[in-house]
């Protein structure tokens, strides 16, 4: 049986799909992008936001949608090998996930914020969160045997969700304010730019890395 | 095995854990630290935490992340189903409930009066959202009050302590919310609390307190 083919909905930016895209690569499956006209296709989603996830089955079953980034993410990788089965070791990776789901939801608070004290605000707490997730990713990968990877010894679910999360912040958020990838590059420690390199150059990932510009180069100049 | 839930003494985030928990029927205690004395002594800095231990008392696995932690209890106790497609149904109705508890936190935290009613305007959209998605999973479902199968599931108890934690806490911060929240809720919604409230796995906890099914309804 031949596998499900998938169509990612999403902007035509890196965004929250990031990871989504990593992971569809890192399949191996057939899939493409659709950029809907927005907000016209709005109540056409179900739940009214961006990305979504369509898998169609060559079975004739009808298709399979999901919603809400990051558990497209979690169903990507469980589907496709990319999280353990063992329940621990999987809530190991998803941990760290959601722990840079909340950091970049600071940072789209300050990016959407009006005021100044308001922008201040989410730009102490997404510093302040960035920095303990620096930490605890630098430790994960010290801990896993300093391979350049934060789990395993293979492409992982979480590796491929701290490169998009990475890339969101140094190379999509340069757009809205400078200030931010130069932070970030500032507070970056050896082992996480090993990690974006080690994700990179992963040989599964070669079809979509090596579209537009490297991240590794980003944060190593 | 034994779990410790750390987590501030009130509702928050951590009703749907208690619930799980509970509806496990696991042996399960709960420790309020000294906040912020003790933030540098979680993984994350945050809380909620879980704490497994062994028989024997000694710690055999620490996690934190509220929907992680969620997640993994679901599976671990049966009501996420094995089956990834199912599964994947009830977890976004769980992400976008994260979201609408963001966008409301926005109003307390944001300084500006604009900022603030930009995020309670966010928060009434996504807890829309969150209504109609229930409402129409219960009435698919066969209108039993429950959004998935047959029996308790991951998506109801994390409704319940999402509704819980609206009506019953943010209202004392922000006394509009409760309000805002009734207003809204539709028949299966409220069909849907007082489901959950009523059900054997849960009662010992949803009995404690004031009944979440009658403020609803008042």
């Amino acid at each position: 049986m031949p596998n499900p083919t998938y169509i990612l909905r999403y902007f035509p930016l890196v965004g929250l799909s990031e990871a989504c895209r990593l992971l569809l690569t890192a399949a191996n499956v057939e899939w493409t992008e659709e950029h809907p006209e927005w907000p016209q296709e709005k109540p056409n989603q179900p739940h009214g936001r961006l990305p979504v996830l369509v898998e169609k089955n060559p079975d004739g079953s009808p298709d399979f949608i999901i919603t809400e980034s990051c558990n497209i993410e979690r169903y990507l990788a469980r589907v496709y090998g990319f999280v353990p089965a063992d329940p621990k070791q999987a809530a190991r990776q998803e941990q760290i996930c959601e722990l840079m789901a909340d950091v970049f939801s600071y940072l789209s608070g300050y990016i959407r914020a009006s005021s100044d004290e308001s922008k201040q605000m989410f730009l102490g707490k997404f510093e302040a969160l960035l920095e303990t997730l620096i930490e605890v990713q630098t430790k994960l990968i010290e801990g896993n045997g300093n391979n350049g990877r934060q789990f395993g010894d293979s492409l992982s679910y979480a590796d491929m969700v701290a490169y998009g999360f990475y890339k969101k912040l140094m190379i999509a958020m340069a757009r809205f304010d400078a200030n931010v990838p130069k932070f970030v590059k500032s507070k970056l420690t050896p082992k996480i730019t090993q990690l974006i390199a080690t994700v990179e150059a992963d040989p599964l990932l070669e079809k979509h890395t090596s579209k537009a510009g490297s991240l590794a180069a980003a944060v190593s100049v | 095995m034994t779990y410790v839930l750390r987590y501030f003494d009130g509702i928050g985030i951590a009703e749907a854990l208690r619930l799980l928990l509970t509806a496990a029927g696991a042996e399960w205690t709960e420790e309020h630290p000294e906040w912020p004395l003790e933030k540098h002594n979680q993984p994350h800095g945050r809380m909620p935490v879980l704490i497994e231990k062994s028989g024997n008392g000694s710690v055999d696995f620490v996690i934190c992340e509220s929907g992680c932690i969620e997640r993994y209890l679901s599976r671990k106790y049966g009501f996420l189903p094995a089956d990834l497609k199912q599964a994947a149904h009830q977890e976004q109705l769980r992400d976008l409930i994260h979201d609408v508890n963001y966008a409301l936190a926005g109003r307390i935290t944001c300084k500006c009066e604009k900022d603030k009613e930009e995020s309670n305007a966010k928060f009434k959209v996504l807890l829309d959202k969150v209504i109609d998605e229930q409402s129409r999973l219960i009435k698919d479902n066969g209108s039993t009050g429950r959004m998935f199968g047959e029996q308790l599931s991951y998506a109801d108890i994390a409704s319940y302590g999402f509704y819980k934690n609206l009506i019953q806490s943010a209202a004392q911060v922000l006394p509009d919310v409760a309000d805002i929240v009734k207003h809204k809720l539709t028949p299966e919604v409220i069909k849907l609390i007082s489901t959950v409230e009523a059900d054997p796995l849960v009662k010992k906890h949803t009995s404690k307190g004031e009944s979440l099914s009658a403020m609803a309804t008042a």
